[in-house]
Order: structure tokens, then C-alpha cells, then sequence
């Protein structure tokens, strides 16, 4: 009974989800429906769906799709581990905060775009040069929340490891990268959509051997306006689907914490 | 120095003082007592009278000061998991469960895992907390969160607890309750409790003694024993006299004590 109106409930709330993107389908169809824009600049929402059915069997999709994905997948890695151990280290001893936080604070303003030239320069046109864009993308995030989160743990619990005789590496194993844990999850689903806009633009300013920022650039250059729709689409939809990913981690890893 | 039993605590000319811009404001003064292995001793003052400031110190919180703190013959050196604490919020960790959290008390010496859970549940029996194992904090009543702490502090068989405040966060009959089962504890353990409270009837239904600090700057007033047998009443005569003696210490008793309603 009670698992039947959860899922009616759940059911509801889905259908609210739909709503709007229904409606903004629907007007968009009606515009192409009735010619008010040329089929070129808007192609119909069919000639989308075509365009990825295409796509799809013929395999260029999913050849982009998981060019950019490992790209992706290589970046965030990297960063991620990275970020954990700079923010890690940052937040559990004073003078490592001392000796690297002012040159993190500093760098952090940086924005991430000003760094292309010099990541071109050093890392080449290729491969490493996007890796290493996407690397940097994602360890920012990733480190000042670990960072914040390890500084989140309240002074008296370090009483507690006082009284109990813990080892520093006992202290931060057993109360500060737990007491993190929230943070350090809010640090990954930052970086990761991140890594996620940031291979998309990689792909476009240098040539890019695939993925699915080149193919929609491509697209552009030869006015297909379906392609350049169907991949922007299809770019959210991993992106919805990277986030979601991470509610599941966090609901499992999450679940001593009081309901809201 | 000389091997002392397990459990005997002494506090030799202890004071201790804040320097707040530039002067110094005395905190405790002169403080002596000695606490036999096995004894329940209750620490009772008006508030800011330095009474958490002398649990701290016994913990080995704070180290500056000038005197000696003395167990079994040794003199403190910091906090130690031979001396047990309970805090007045019982600071379990709250991604952990309630077994787990008992457990971190263990995590410093070496056990074996069967052993390790052995005593977990061990002490998870003795406070009551059957059926509670796998709940996260969050999930209990203060009540058995207080237990909780109470069973990870007494983990390491620590041979002094220490108790600072440990019911003053708890609804008036949740305490009372609680007061038994520390009193039930105490028994089954055989050991020696120091306990901070604000509360002079929870100081005379567990104390064997108890010590009274006077306000700016902390000295011991007073130290009146409770020679009542236990389990006490709290209705009976003879507690009510005691409380009575207490509260005349802070100027609270009734002027006119006997008067008849009939």
C-alpha cells in the first residue's frame, strides 16, 4: 500500500519534470510545422530525430560520444585525485594551508579559459593538451571542497582524538575525510559536469581528432543546423546523466545524515 | 613515585588563571582533593566558578597551570585513554553507527576483530543499547546517544571516568532515569567517576562526596560527604537533609523549613 502511493508519488513528480521540455517540443514543432522559420536555420524536431537515428546506426555518434567520454573519464581523474590531495592536505594541516593557500587562492582566479594558449604551448594541439584543460577544470572544485569539507569537522571532535590517543593519519582517516565526505561528494558532481562542458570546448578550439564538441562544429561550418541541435542534445543528456549518477552515490554514502 | 592503586586520583595546590589584556584573572585557586580508587565524587559550583576548566585540566585538555594532578602515582601529561570522558554533548560521529561508534574507543590498542566486537557488544549490553547496533546517531534519543558515549568511554576499561556535565542536556525524567542506570554502572565497574554537575540533586543520589567550588575565583568551599546507602530515596528524611546542606552553600534553601499545611 504505502509502496504503491511511493511510486505514484514518484510517478507525479517525473511527470511535473516533463512538462516543460513537452511544451518548448511542442512550440518548436509548431514553428517548423507551420514554416514560420526556415527549415534550415530551425529544422523540425523530426529532421533531429532522424539526424540521431542516423547517427546512431552508423556509429559516428557513439564513436564521438566515447572519444569525448575518455577524454573526460582521463581529465577528471586526474584532477579529482589531484584536488583530493592538495584539499586534503590543506585541510588537515595548518602549514601546508600556510604554504600552498595563497598560491591556490591566487591561481583559482585565473580563468580557466586564460590558460588554453600556455596548455597549447606546453602540452602540444592534441590529445594531452585537452586532457590537461579538463585535469585543471575539475581539480579546482574538487580541491577547495575536500578543502572546506576536512575544515568542517567541529574542534571538540578533535578532543575526542585526543582522549582516544589517535595518530595524526588515524585522525584524518577516521575523522576528517568522513566529516568531508558531503563535501568532498558536492566537489565531484562540480567537477565532473565540469570536465564534462570543458571537453566540449577543447574540441572545438583545437583540432580535435573526434568527440562530440568537433562534430558539432563541423556541423556548423557546413550550416547543419539538425546536427549541431542533435548534439547539443544529446551533450545535455550525458550531462543529465552524469549528475544523476552522482545523486545515487550520494543518497547510498549519505544515509547517517537526518532526512531534510 | 609510588605505585598507588588503580583508579586513586589527587589534586595537589592546583591554580590556574586567564591573562585577559594583559591582566590576570585567577580562574581556580588552591584547590586540593584526593579521590580513593572506586569513589563517585561529584563536583558542584555556580556557573563560571572554573569547574569545566578543572575537568578539562583533569582530562589534560589544558596544560598550563600551576600545581600537580596525580593518578596512580603519576603525574598528567596530557589526555590519556586511561581516563575515561564523557562530554556534555556526546559527540558521537555521526556517519558512524552506534556499535561503530563505541568501537572508535578501541581503534588506539591492538585488538583482534572477534575480540574488538566482543567488547563492543559487551558494553553495549551494559548501557542498554540492545537492538540499537547498526542505528546511526541521528536515529536515537539523547537519552541513548548519552549511553552510547557513556559505553565508548568506558571501552578501554579506563581507570578513572570522568564526567563533565554528562545528563545536563536531558529532559528532567529522562535524567533522573539515567542517573540510575549511571549509579548501576558505577556498581557493576567498580570505577572511580569524577563528575561536573549543576544539579545537586543528581550530585546527592550518586555522590559518596561531594565537593562544592565558590564562585571568582574557584576554591574548594566545601566537601560534604553522602553516607546514605544506596540505592538512595530521593522522598527520604535523610537525602532531603543533605540536599538541604547543599543548597544552604549557594544561599538557596528555605528560611522557614518547617511549616505545616494542615
Amino acid at each position: 500500500m504505502l509502496a504503491r502511493t511511493n511510486v505514484l508519488l514518484r510517478l507525479k513528480s517525473s511527470l511535473r519534470a516533463l512538462v516543460l521540455p513537452v511544451l518548448i517540443l511542442s512550440v518548436w514543432w509548431f514553428i517548423t510545422y507551420l514554416g514560420l522559420v526556415s527549415a534550415v536555420i530551425l529544422p523540425s524536431p523530426e529532421k533531429v530525430i532522424q539526424t540521431f537515428v542516423t547517427f546512431a546506426n552508423n556509429g559516428q555518434l557513439w564513436f564521438n560520444l566515447s572519444v569525448s567520454f575518455g577524454r573526460v573519464v582521463k581529465g577528471f581523474l586526474i584532477g579529482v585525485s589531484a584536488g583530493l590531495c592538495i584539499g586534503s592536505l590543506m585541510g588537515a594541516s595548518r602549514l601546508a594551508e600556510k604554504l600552498i593557500g595563497p598560491l591556490f587562492h591566487a591561481v583559482r582566479q585565473v580563468p580557466i579559459l586564460g590558460w588554453i594558449p600556455l596548455l597549447i604551448l606546453v602540452f602540444g594541439i592534441k590529445e594531452n593538451s585537452k586532457i590537461a584543460f579538463i585535469a585543471l577544470g575539475s581539480f579546482y572544485p574538487m580541491a577547495l571542497n575536500t578543502f572546506e569539507g576536512a575544515r568542517s569537522l567541529k574542534k571538540e571532535y578533535y578532543e575526542v582524538a585526543r582522549v582516544f590517543e589517535y595518530t595524526k593519519f588515524r585522525l584524518v582517516t577516521t575523522f576528517l575525510l568522513p566529516a568531508a565526505v558531503p563535501a568532498i561528494l558536492t566537489g565531484i558532481r562540480t567537477s565532473l559536469s565540469e570536465s564534462w562542458m570543458l571537453v566540449v570546448g577543447a574540441e572545438m578550439f583545437a583540432s580535435s581528432f573526434g568527440g562530440i564538441g568537433e562534430m558539432i562544429w563541423l556541423a556548423k561550418d557546413a550550416f547543419h543546423i539538425h546536427i549541431v541541435l542533435m548534439g547539443i542534445i544529446c551533450i545535455g543528456t550525458v550531462g543529465f546523466v552524469f549528475n544523476w549518477t552522482i545523486g545515487l552515490l550520494e543518497v547510498r554514502l549519505l544515509q547517517w545524515r537526518k532526512p531534510a | 613515585m609510588s605505585q598507588e592503586q588503580a583508579g586513586t586520583l589527587a589534586i595537589n595546590n592546583l591554580s590556574k588563571h586567564f591573562t585577559v589584556e594583559g591582566s590576570q584573572i585567577p580562574i581556580l585557586e588552591d584547590v586540593n582533593l584526593s579521590v580513593k580508587p572506586g569513589e563517585f565524587v561529584s563536583i558542584i559550583g555556580p556557573s563560571g566558578c572554573g569547574k569545566t576548566t578543572l575537568m578539562r585540566m583533569l582530562v589534560g585538555l589544558e596544560s598550563n597551570y600551576q600545581g600537580d594532578i596525580i593518578l596512580n602515582g603519576k603525574k598528567l601529561n596530557g589526555p590519556s585513554i586511561n581516563r575515561g570522558v564523557v562530554f556534555q554533548d556526546h559527540r558521537l560521529l555521526p556517519w558512524l553507527t552506534i556499535e561503530k561508534n563505541i568501537g572508535l574507543g578501541l581503534l588506539s590498542k591492538k585488538y583482534d576483530k572477534k575480540s574488538r566486537t566482543e567488547i563492543v557488544q559487551q558494553h553495549i549490553d551494559l548501557v542498554g543499547l540492545q537492538g540499537f547496533e547498526k542505528a546511526y546517531p541521528y536515529q536515537v534519543s539523547g537519552g541513548m546517544a548519552q549511553r552510547a558515549s557513556i559505553a565508548r568511554s568506558l571501552v578501554n576499561r579506563p581507570e578513572i571516568l570522568l564526567l563533565d556535565e554528562p545528563l545536563g542536556a536531558l529532559d528532567a525524567l529522562t535524567r533522573m532515569y539515567m542517573q540510575q542506570e549511571l549509579e548501576r554502572i558505577w556498581d557493576l565497574e567498580k570505577i572511580t567517576m569524577i563528575m561536573i554537575t549543576h544539579d545537586v540533586e543528581e550530585a546527592v543520589f550518586l555522590s559518596d562526596r561531594i565537593v562544592i567550588i565558590s564562585n571568582r575565583p574557584g576554591r574548594i568551599k566545601k566537601i560534604i560527604p553522602v553516607p546514605l546507602p544506596r540505592p538512595r530515596e530521593r522522598a527520604s528524611f535523610d537525602f532531603m537533609r543533605i540536599k538541604e546542606e547543599v543548597l544552604k552553600e549557594f544561599q538557596l534553601h528555605a528560611e522557614h523549613q518547617f511549616s505545616y499545611a494542615i
